[in-house]
């Protein structure tokens, strides 16, 4: 015989039935249903096949905590495997599929591993596949990974979205049973900011399957009145289909809301899963325990279930376990299903009790065996007999289902994330959490309290003592009055059962059983963290919730010692699995980060620009034009534009830091390495700032705007890296100082105006004088655009080597004028370009970037040694700069490269071989920084870093790039490929 | 006088988004944002001082952190009206001008704070973040100021180049208000 529905009772809705598959056989539930009572409720029992056995295996829980009911739902997508059909509302149409079978559920090829399983126990893999090794990776482990598993994971897209949200509470509540609702009550009518948390579809925890009548009410009626009062509070929320993950620092909790997981069809508008930071002053942990399975023969057979679980089924979705059930029991827990289940018209057949006498009086009219054990199950797919031993003698009984009651484990997991371990408590037969947790109090059954009026008495009073310590003023709660209550009181634990025969289960989701714990402390892995890693006991998605236990009991008795000094595991997030999509948020795909976009993106764009991703810039690449084939020829063209008539390049991404304060001159002066103390006023200066330990850390450069106030530019990429460091400068190094700092990168948008012609084009929307003489390089000041309509800052520098302004203007305006720019210099041949043509304009120039400023040079590599002074008392590097291997002959220094051949070519990163040198890295003298195609040249050619570079000025070397088993005969030559006497800028 | 005509364009100028009672997002003027940047961090009370200067009571001044504020209103600011604030302010604090390289957005409704939440860590509960309260935190990816400016209206304010992309994470923030 199977489960079954009962004809009444239960808080499903009988009347909105729901129909959903399982390996595609149709089936129906209730609204109110899980997936697990669902199947139940159809006499599904076997629900999945076993990790490394293939062993048939059903429902063994009611809750989070279900090692065996994995399966798969959903399909393309939206498949989700290894979801607990025990936690999975069912919704309309649902489709679920088993696990880890082939080519069925009922008949499953891999289930020849249980023929096998003499030679699979715990290290099996590690003895056996150890030799040869390459095999490992090639060979076993793939094949293993095949064999044994869980559900799989498809490769589409999760066509739905997933968000994140903070919240912020006074008291945080986490679990809504009979400990929690008290202590939301509590809290809530006091005025204090209350989130409570549970993982169910509704608030109540047990009571939402327990018999008690609470003011009169059913408990499950009392649970829905405590959520209804509780939402009409203003000060409190209540979050249901919620998972406390974790907890962290700043008592800030991780969880998991599963939005739109219990519907067909997500709304578009909703995430399916958010992930909540909620940070709490203090929290309460009203999460209940988890009744532990006694380890026997064939304790895994579907139609095992825990006492509690079976109780849950039965109350609250009316689905009864068997025609005949029989109860194994160590504890009071059995004889409260005994009671219901009688009630509920379902047959007991036996109460097999571990104990001598029972605690609680039962009057029931099942047969009672006292002082026996279940020594093993019968059955092929389900429970057919159990097999019960006492006084040595052993009798089969017939039964189609079998309740386990171990006792209880309090469900402390958040408690012991921060760094605290769980103690034994002989008193109670469990591990607890330490109470004195800052932050964090534990009540009701976590806390091995039993009884509903005592979890309830304990929430309040425990949150009692939280809001006095909150200050708020309160008053002692009215606690509800519980009737027709029987507590489950703790009994001495059964670790190990005489008699037992065939496989017994310590860890059902991998496959550990009893010998297997034996084995770990035979062979010296009697350690609990070692006997975890030997025996896979407490590992993968169900993290051991009702096996760890069990594991510490047996190998306390395996060892001779208490469960006290065994200890346990350490705990870690998360407390159930959460999935990735939750944990990414809304951040993925396009979102994956934020865009930046230049004042320009718009003009650039509709210039025809190619856009290039620059950290979370985009920048203008190049502008093709009709009939260019590649983007060689647009650059190439853009190059030449700029040396013979004049281009216009978007140069707003350049980091920009306004700079004010009487100590102002004197901060920069410290800062770089070459002097800026006596910068004139309507000057800019190239300046190089070194990290402490002597290497370059940026460039760019700076103009003095007024006696008190500069303007400071720095490379893209480190614009805010050097905001960092300027104000850490300034308030922690030299707070003396008066200097002020503000970031103007997105106040300004910034052109370069370059070539020949430039000065033809500016002249016609300037309004000052900016002839040479007016105007000479290097000068910087403010002026006026188009008479007067607007002002702007005007530099005149250059990247380029050629005769080059810098012009910036307030951001809103930088399309209009880049407009207005293109308009004026139409008749001079003015185009623009883009950021491949900046890099070819300045490695021609020689000038360097971040790729010759790698972190590895100092101003002397790059034959700036002349810029650093010589005379400042201090400033940042200047000590570190004397260290003698800053000041070696053979450092890599920068030096020009051009091929002989000039139709030959090399790419950056290739290194630099002596001429017939071998290429090993003893003959390495140095590699490519830059490189580019040189239509001023008319060939490739690079910047490098070399042995003693400059040195070696036409020397013949050979490029050589490893990866390709390319060799260009070059020469070394002066980085300086246009101009070297710098004639244009002064034109 | 030049024929060329300089035209303004605003960073968020083909924004839409939500307007409902739940949450309604608006790109404000892009009027003026004044930075002030006080002589020391912790620089004597300077209140006194920063009302004068910002003077009409169209314009409304945001704390940025220690000795720093923002002067903000919905109008431009000429190269005159800049100067005098900036001479009001002197010689207790310099005023910087990114009227064009900070964009501000009102967000308001009956979900605000719930929205806002998705982004920022900052508890936005009135009793802890009271109307005039201003705080500079990250929105998601993006650092922005944000200010309660009424009992359900905020006030943030983000780097030009992150004003779209903000817009619309605010908008995706939001769908389920709308």
């Amino acid at each position: 015989m199977t489960s079954y529905r009962l004809a009444k009772g239960g808080l499903v809705d009988r009347g909105a039935p729901l129909a959903f598959s399982f390996d595609g056989k149709p089936m129906q539930g209730f609204e109110g249903d899980t997936l697990a009572s669902a199947l139940l409720a159809n006499g599904q029992m076997l629900v999945g096949r076993s990790f490394k056995y293939h062993r048939p295996r059903g429902i063994l829980t009611a809750g989070a905590s279900e090692p065996n009911a994995l399966v798969t739902i959903g399909r393309r997508g939206r498949t989700e495997p290894n979801t607990r059909a025990t936690v999975q509302e069912l919704y309309e149409g649902l489709e679920a599929r088993s696990q880890n079978r082939w080519p069925s559920l009922d008949f499953d090829v891999g289930a020849l591993n249980g023929l096998l399983s003499p030679f699979l126990g715990a290290g099996f893999y590690y003895k056996t596949f150890m030799w040869p090794a390459p095999l490992w990776e090639k060979l076993y482990e793939p094949f293993i990974r095949r064999a044994a598993g869980l559900g799989k994971a498809t490769h589409e897209a999760d066509p739905d979205s997933y968000e994140k949200s903070w919240a912020h509470c006074d008291l945080l509540v986490v679990g809504a049973g009979p400990a929690g609702l008290a202590a939301a009550l509590t809290a809530g009518r006091a005025g204090a900011r209350v989130i409570l948390v549970d993982e169910g579809s509704m608030p109540g925890g047990s009571l939402l399957f327990d018999t008690a009548m609470i003011d009169g009410k059913t408990a499950s009626d009392f649970a829905d009145g405590a959520g209804a009062e509780l939402q009409s509070m203003p000060n409190v929320r209540l979050m249901t289909r919620t998972t406390v993950f974790g907890w962290y620092d700043g008592n800030v909790f991780g969880a998991v809301e599963r939005v739109q997981k219990h519907v067909r069809d997500p709304a578009s508008h909703l995430p399916v899963e958010r992930l909540w930071r909620i940070v709490a002053k203090q929290a309460l942990l009203a999460t209940g325990a988890e009744e532990r399975p006694l380890v026997f023969g064939g304790n895994d057979r579907p139609g095992v279930m825990t006492a509690s679980a079976m109780r849950a089924y039965l109350n609250r979705y009316g689905v009864a376990p068997g025609k005949a059930t029989a109860i194994f029991t160590s504890n009071d827990s059995g004889y409260l299903l005994a009671r219901d289940l009688e009630a509920a018209g379902v047959e007991v057949t036996a109460v097999v009790d571990s104990r001598p006498t029972a605690a609680l009086s039962y009057r029931g009219r099942a047969r009672l065996i006292a002082n026996a054990v279940v020594s093993r199950t019968k059955g092929s797919k389900s429970v057919s007999a159990i097999e019960v031993l006492r006084d040595g003698r052993s009798e089969t009984i017939a039964v189609d289902a079998l309740a386990i009651a171990g006792g209880f484990s309090p469900i402390i997991h958040l408690a012991c994330l921060r760094g605290s371990k769980p103690f034994w408590s002989e008193e109670k037969a469990a591990f607890l959490a330490p109470q004195d947790l800052k932050g964090l109090r534990i009540a009701g059954a976590a806390a091995a309290t039993a009884g509903i009026a005592a979890c309830m008495q304990e929430g309040s009073a425990q949150t009692m003592a939280i809001l006095c310590e909150l200050g708020f003023s309160c008053r002692p709660a009215t606690l509800p009055n519980v009737e027709a209550e029987e507590e489950s009181r703790p009994a001495k634990p059964l670790w190990s059962i005489p008699g037992i025969k065939g496989k017994a289960f310590v860890d059902f989701q991998n496959d550990v059983h009893l010998k297997d714990i034996g084995l770990a402390v035979r062979e010296g892995y009697g350690h609990v963290e070692l006997a975890k890693r030997y025996t896979t006991s407490g590992m993968a998605t169900d993290q051991g919730k009702l096996s760890n236990v069990n594991a510490i009991g047996l190998l306390a008795e395996a060892r001779g010692v208490s469960p006290a000094e065994v200890g346990t595991t350490t705990f870690r997030p998360f407390y159930t699995p959460v999935s990735f999509g939750a944990l990414t948020g809304a951040h993925s795909g396009f979102h994956f980060q934020p865009v930046r976009k230049s004042p320009l993106h718009d003009w650039a764009a509709k210039n025809g620009a190619i856009f290039v991703e620059t950290g979370l810039w985009y920048r203008s690449a190049w502008f093709p034009r009709g009939g260019e084939k590649t983007w060689r020829e647009s650059v190439d063209r853009e190059v030449v534009n700029v040396r013979q008539n004049v281009g216009l390049c978007d140069v707003s991404t350049l980091g920009k830091i306004e700079i004010f304060g009487a100590d102002a001159a004197e901060f920069l002066n410290r800062i770089y390495c070459n002097a800026f103390l006596k910068l004139p006023v309507g000057k800019a200066r190239y300046g190089l700032m070194l990290r402490e330990d002597g290497f370059i850390y940026d460039d760019g450069t700076t103009s003095r705007l007024g006696e008190e106030h500069f303007f400071m530019t720095t490379t893209t990429a480190y614009a805010a890296g050097v905001m960092n460091h300027l104000e850490f400068c300034a308030q922690a190094l030299w707070p003396e100082l008066d200097v002020r700092l503000a970031s103007a990168t997105d106040q300004w948008a910034q052109m370069a105006i370059a070539g020949p012609k430039a000065r033809l084009v500016l002249e016609k929307i300037v309004d000052d004088d900016i002839s040479s003489a007016a105007f000479p390089f290097l000068a910087a000041k403010e002026v006026s655009l188009c008479g007067g309509k607007l002002h702007a800052r005007l530099f005149r520098i250059s990247f380029s080597g050629e005769l080059a302004y810098e012009l910036a203007v307030p951001a809103g305006y930088a399309e209009s004028v880049a407009d207005i720019l293109m308009d004026a210099g139409a008749e001079y041949g003015l185009q623009p370009y883009g950021t491949e043509a900046l890099g070819v304009l300045r490695i021609e120039k020689g000038h360097v970037t971040h790729s010759e400023i790698n972190g590895t040079v100092i101003p002397d590599d790059l034959g700036f040694g002349k810029l650093v002074s010589a005379t400042k008392a201090d400033f940042i590097g200047k000590a570190m700069l004397e260290r003698e291997g800053l000041k070696a002959s053979d450092r890599l220094r920068l030096v020009g490269v051009r091929p002989l051949d000039p139709t030959a070519s090399f790419k950056t990163g290739s290194h630099i071989l002596e001429k017939n040198a071998a290429p090993t890295l003893e003959n390495d003298q140095g590699y490519i920084t830059s490189s580019a195609f040189s239509p001023h040249v008319g060939c490739t050619i690079g910047l490098a870093l070399v042995k003693r570079g400059p040195e070696r000025l036409g020397e013949e070397v050979v490029v050589w790039n490893g990866l390709k088993s390319e060799y260009t005969p070059a020469i070394l030559c002066d980085p300086t490929f246009v101009d070297p006497t710098n004639e244009r800028l002064h034109v | 006088m030049s024929d060329f005509r300089i035209a303004l364009r605003p960073a968020l100028g083909s924004a839409t988004g939500p307007a409902s009672r739940g949450v309604s997002l608006t790109a404000m003027p892009e009027g003026h944002v004044v930075q002030v940047l006080g002589r020391r961090p912790h620089a004597p009370d300077l209140s006194g001082v920063l009302e004068k200067a910002a003077g009409p009571a169209h314009r409304a001044v945001h704390a940025a952190g220690p000795g720093q504020w923002f002067i903000v209103g919905d109008a431009p600011l000429s190269r005159d009206e800049f100067a005098a604030l900036s001479a009001a302010l002197q010689p207790h604090a310099t005023a910087v001008d990114q009227s064009h390289g900070r964009i501000r957005i009102r967000v308001e409704g009956t979900m605000v704070e719930r929205m806002l939440a998705k982004g920022t860590a900052v508890d936005l509960d009135p009793g802890a973040f009271p109307v005039g309260t201003s705080a500079m935190t990250l929105l998601g990816h993006v650092s922005v100021h944000l200010t309660r400016i009424e009992i359900a209206v905020f006030e943030i304010m983000v780097l030009r180049g992150f004003a779209e992309s903000l817009w619309e994470d605010l908008v995706r923030m939001s769908a389920e208000f709308a």
